[in-house]
């Protein structure tokens, strides 16, 4: 357990000073009067000027030096205070926990979804000859050629534009979620089938699999007690390999389906220059980051006897 | 070197560098085959249907489609390789050093990728290409920054493994030079996979710039970038389809390309 | 429970959990806003998020849905008419306006409407970043229970325009905090305030207590759209019954749809080149005019705009008599003419087709912003055509605020803009800020015009029709030959409205979207 934990818990707090670290540089180093875009944002388009520039640093005290500011934020940060965003003037807290909400939902709907599509694929692959097992192929590598927006566009021109089953953009009600996590979902499965199918080749033909066939077990009690372990342990490994994709794609699918989550949130925050809300959402990103590989650690030390016992 | 790669290649390796080979002679020759530069506006031939002298149509500007999908194959590829070539030789030359060279720069290097790990990649980059937006020299200072990590980590494990085999400690005790253990023992460990990731990097990096320019962070118009033009081409789709499914195939054929040409055998 | 789990090997009893946990969550969130349904309310999507209550940061988009009104209100063709007040008069020295309230008008929140509750809302704007603060006031104060009056330290003709902004709304008294911060927000119009999710929706309910024309909507929510295609697809698939700022390339799309009409309804915005004529190779008079002869006006407005007839080398559209000047024609042969003045410059053309003088190419850069996609496809256009007379143009996309900041600073060069004449009922608002005596943020720029800043101080105070008419036609001429900007086409509001909807139609100075005129037809 230890050798789990202590090597995550380094990657947190790095996480923490280095991502906070970065995005403050960054930031720092962003073109144009942070006034001025604080205000565009403020204010609208059409009511930006000078004066309310002025207005806008005298109240956020914007002219403070870099390293005064980087370190008061340290201190904030140290004390768990997000700030409040330059633009709303909300906490950030607030804003993130809202944004995490949809991105969690959307995320674990999408992996859910991936499951389906994946598992079913994978074993249909490994079972049915090598006909069928061409044609997942050439499926798997189609959809993996094209960038999880392009999946996301395909969808909406087919699903909500052709047949008009489902609504384009949008989040509050059950039928928002399907398209954006249908999208992801393909381009997860797309891999995660392939993981499938090696895995369950590789437990059908391992010697205790026959072994409980020729033992006279029915196939499906063979499945369920001997192969069903040996396939879910590389596909949860496989899952933490598939976070960053999952996490890439959330930014992308978010902002293609207006679904406003933390991606949308950030590449949006970027945009009004924001820092508190850049620094909250991407700190936030590597801290579930960390925290869902630990989970995916936790999960393969206990779906396998073998690490256990060895610590 | 060739005529061996060759014979090895399975069969969706040849299909892959075939494919790419096309795409890259396209790319460096396709303006040719237009009337015009990829700039060139004609306001009163917009959106037309591909023909005799346009090829592929022209675009909502009236430019011809031909020679903006060369510009824009030809920048991709150009990032890809450059990504590939920096950030491998970076990787390599630093997972050698790792596992070659004791513990305590094995350690602090450990340390710096664990850092770089903790956040996706595609977060890194959207950040930086926020700092100069539309410039192409940050966007490949970011992709590689990011990529070189995993040549680094392949490398690193190959090598460690390398370093302690037989044939390679008495190569050591023989006396021959770094250079030539690396020569001899090390690099035929480490090149099958640095030629996967290679491929992979290429495809990643190729789909990243296409990511950006589709959130309005990457490449910035009247530049002719995959991402972008599909944005751009995007409100057309139900009077000019071949427009926007030209960037859409180009892409997808790019990708498909490299992931051909980098799987070994399946 | 358990047992049935045990049927299942361990991790197939996980992914059941999840499944679980995955369907609560889905229907918590769908239980979030019980009354409203799409049956009963009017969706609209819009390009522009609000982040603040406060009427003078994102005023616009209450009063827009109808939330927030004002003392007075403007017509079509932009004449003020009464809304909280029902009769004005202006002093004879011009020095003290004299508002009457109207009676029997409440509060969402209850309370009825007095010359108190106008005098606050009024003071508290006055005290914010607006149009009011840079109004001459010296004093607002209750001379009875219903009649307000303004007095100034000079004559103003602007006042009655300026309250007319959504920065000037009133609001109940009890809606500010002590600091004079928007703390719940009571207006008076038709809708009253349900649901607000800042910066994506926000959601308002027919206000029963409302003085004029009720709604017959039950709810109308605002969603803010930052892709221009998304919202497309939204009025395309019928979930966004209204949909503001639809990019002209959909347009022909949507127009072959059965159930969605596209409006085109024409602005006082205005897509203007702002010129720095300071900067050495734009300070001569013919360089700019040369410029402004380079662009193939019709050509953008047909092909990038979609929108025919829109090209125009004024600021302002006819419908503004006093500041349109009747007889402009477009010039024969322009690029011709163009190249023979940057000749006469001492530019000619070097071996890479560009402009070169003194061994300097002509070379600019353009900054434009992407809250309106139309603005980059102009820019493209532009420096495309440009080029071909030699001018080498380098876009550069950013955000609005680079625009006001580029001229402070003075490192702007050319920006590319649309800008709201109307933002201010009466365009003497705007004219003032950008054409006064140092120029403004949004309008010249290192350029400056004795006649034109003396006309505009007057205008201020005379009242005289005629007068008025000549003194705003002196100044559009001078800004017309002077070029320090360069207009290039009226900008047209396109909006997409779903068939089940009657009633629609558009405020060019876009203060409200009139959903209280509005009906829902059963298809």
């Amino acid at each position: 357990m230890k050798k789990i934990f202590f090597p995550r818990l380094f990657q947190l707090l790095s996480v923490i000073w280095g991502v906070g670290t970065l995005t403050f540089i960054l930031m720092r180093a962003l073109p144009g009067d942070m006034a001025y875009r604080i205000a565009a944002s403020r204010y609208g388009q059409d009511n930006v000027s000078s004066d309310a520039a002025d207005l806008v640093r005298q109240e956020l005290n914007l002219d403070q030096g870099a390293v005064v500011t980087y370190f008061s934020w340290l201190k904030e940060l140290l004390q768990g205070n997000l700030g409040r965003s330059l633009v709303s003037d909300e906490p950030v807290w607030q804003i993130l926990q809202h944004m995490l909400g949809h991105s969690l939902l959307l995320a674990s709907v999408a992996l859910f979804l991936s499951f389906f599509i994946a598992i079913p694929l994978g074993l249909l692959g490994a079972t049915f000859g090598k006909k069928v097992d061409q044609g997942i192929v050439v499926f798997s590598t189609t959809i993996r050629a094209m960038p999880v927006f392009v999946v996301g566009l395909i969808f909406i021109l087919v699903f909500s534009i052709h047949w008009n089953w489902l609504p384009v953009a949008g989040f509050g009600s059950p039928e928002h979620i399907v398209l954006p996590a249908l999208s992801l979902a393909f381009t997860l499965a797309a891999i995660s089938n392939r993981v499938v199918r090696n895995a369950a080749i590789k437990a059908f033909y391992a010697p205790f699999y026959r072994f409980a066939q020729i033992k006279g077990l029915s196939s499906g009690r063979t499945f369920l007690r001997h192969g069903s372990r040996h396939i879910a342990l590389p596909v949860v490994a496989f899952l933490g390999i598939q976070l960053v994709g999952m996490i890439e794609g959330i930014v992308m699918i978010e902002s293609l389906f207006s679904w406003p989550g933390i991606g949308h949130g950030l590449a949006h925050a970027i945009f009004a220059r924001d820092i508190p809300v850049i620094q909250g959402a991407a700190l936030l990103m590597g801290i579930l980051f960390v925290v869902l590989n630990t989970l995916v650690d936790l999960v393969c030390y206990r779906l396998d006897p073998r690490a256990r016992r060895q610590a | 070197m060739m005529v061996s790669l060759l014979k090895h290649a399975t069969f969706g390796q040849k299909c892959g560098g075939l494919l790419l080979l096309v795409l890259l002679a396209f790319a460096l020759f396709g303006n040719g085959l237009a009337p015009n530069d990829g700039a060139y506006q004609d306001l009163d031939a917009i959106l037309a249907p591909p023909s005799e002298t346009h090829w592929l149509g022209t675009d909502h500007f009236g430019r011809s489609m031909v020679a903006r999908m060369a510009d824009a194959i030809r920048l991709s590829f150009m990032l890809g390789v450059l990504c590939v070539v920096t950030s491998s030789i970076i990787g390599v030359s630093l997972g050698v050093w790792a596992a070659w060279s004791g513990k305590k720069v094995d350690a602090v290097l450990n340390v710096f990728v664990n850092i770089l790990l903790a956040l996706p990649g595609l977060v890194i980059v959207l950040l930086f290409a926020a700092i100069v937006p539309g410039s192409f020299f940050v966007l490949y200072l970011a992709i590689s920054l990011v990529q070189w990590v995993e040549y680094f980590r392949v490398v690193r494990a190959v090598t460690k493994t390398t370093v302690d085999s037989p044939a390679m400690q008495s190569s050591q005790m023989m006396g021959f030079g770094r250079w030539y253990l690396f020569k001899r023992h090390i690099w035929p460990a480490i090149a099958p996979s640095v030629f996967t990731l290679a491929t992979f990097g290429c495809a990643t990096a190729i789909l990243t710039m296409a990511s950006l320019g589709f959130v309005y962070v990457g490449m910035q118009p009247p530049l002719a970038e995959l991402g972008l033009m599909m944005v751009e081409l995007f409100p057309y789709y139900s009077d000019a389809p071949w427009l926007l499914a030209e960037p859409l195939i180009a892409i997808a054929l790019l990708v498909l390309g490299f992931h051909l040409l980098g799987r070994k055998s399946s | 429970m358990q047992s049935f789990l045990r049927l299942f090997g361990r991790p197939t009893r996980f992914f059941l959990l999840l499944s679980l946990f995955i369907t609560m969550t889905a229907s918590a969130v769908a239980a979030d806003n019980p009354t409203p349904t799409s049956q009963n309310t009017l969706s609209i999507s819009g390009p522009f998020e609000f982040t603040s209550l406060d009427p003078s940061k994102n005023g616009y988009i209450y009063t827009r849905m109808q939330v927030l009104e004002t003392l007075l209100g403007v017509d079509n063709q932009g004449h003020l008419i009464p809304e909280l007040a029902t009769k004005w008069q202006v002093s004879d020295d011009g020095l003290a306006w004299r508002f009457t309230l109207r009676k029997g008008v409440v509060f969402h929140d209850g309370q009825p409407l007095d010359a108190n509750a106008v005098v606050k809302s009024l003071s508290i704007a006055m005290g914010k970043h607006g149009t009011l603060a840079r109004a001459p006031i010296s004093n607002i104060h209750a001379v009875s229970e219903d009649e307000v009056e303004i007095q100034l330290t000079r004559p103003y003709t602007l006042l009655g325009a300026v309250l007319a902004n959504y920065a000037n709304s009133i609001l109940s008294p009890d809606s500010y905090g002590r600091k004079g911060n928007v703390l719940a927000m009571s207006g008076t119009g038709p809708y009253e305030l349900f649901q607000y999710a800042p910066p994506h929706k926000l959601v308002v309910k027919q206000f029963a207590g409302y003085w004029g024309k009720k709604a017959s909507i039950p709810f109308a929510s605002y969603l803010t759209g930052h892709r221009a295609e998304s919202r497309v697809l939204q009025a395309r698939s019928g979930q966004a019954d209204i949909v503001f700022g639809v990019d002209p390339a959909s347009i022909p799309m949507l127009q072959r749809l059965p159930n969605v009409s596209v409006f085109d309804d024409a602005l006082p915005r205005t897509i203007v080149l702002k010129l720095n004529s300071g900067y050495p190779s734009l300070n001569d008079v013919r360089a700019r005019q040369a410029l402004s002869l380079a662009i193939n006006r019709r050509g953008i407005a047909n092909a990038v705009l979609r929108s025919p007839g829109s090209q125009t080398e004024q600021l302002l559209p006819a419908s503004f008599a006093d500041w349109h000047l009747p007889n402009i024609k477009a010039p024969e042969q322009p690029v011709v003419k163009a190249q023979k003045l940057l000749a006469s410059l001492g530019w000619h053309l070097n071996q890479d087709g560009v402009l070169e003088r003194d061994g300097k190419p002509f070379e600019l850069t353009l900054i434009t912003y992407a809250d309106r996609p139309e603005l980059i496809t102009v820019a493209t256009a532009i420096q495309a055509q440009w080029a071909r007379i030699g001018v080498k143009l380098k876009v550069n996309m950013s955000n609005s605020s680079a625009i006001p900041a580029g001229h402070q600073d003075g490192s702007l060069q050319v920006a590319l803009m649309a800008r709201n004449y109307g933002f201010v009922p009466d365009p003497l608002g705007v004219m003032l800020s950008d054409y006064g005596r140092t120029g403004g943020d949004w309008g010249a720029m290192n350029w400056n015009d004795e006649s034109v800043d003396r006309d505009l101080a007057t205008l201020q105070s005379v009242t005289d029709k005629k007068v008025r008419h000549q003194l705003a036609q002196h100044v559009a001429q001078v800004i017309y030959q002077d070029r320090p900007v360069i207009p290039v086409t009226f900008y047209k509001q396109h909006t997409a409205v779903n068939s089940r909807v009657k009633g629609f139609h558009f405020d060019p100075f876009e203060r409200t979207f009139y959903l209280n005129d509005m009906v829902f037809v059963s298809r």
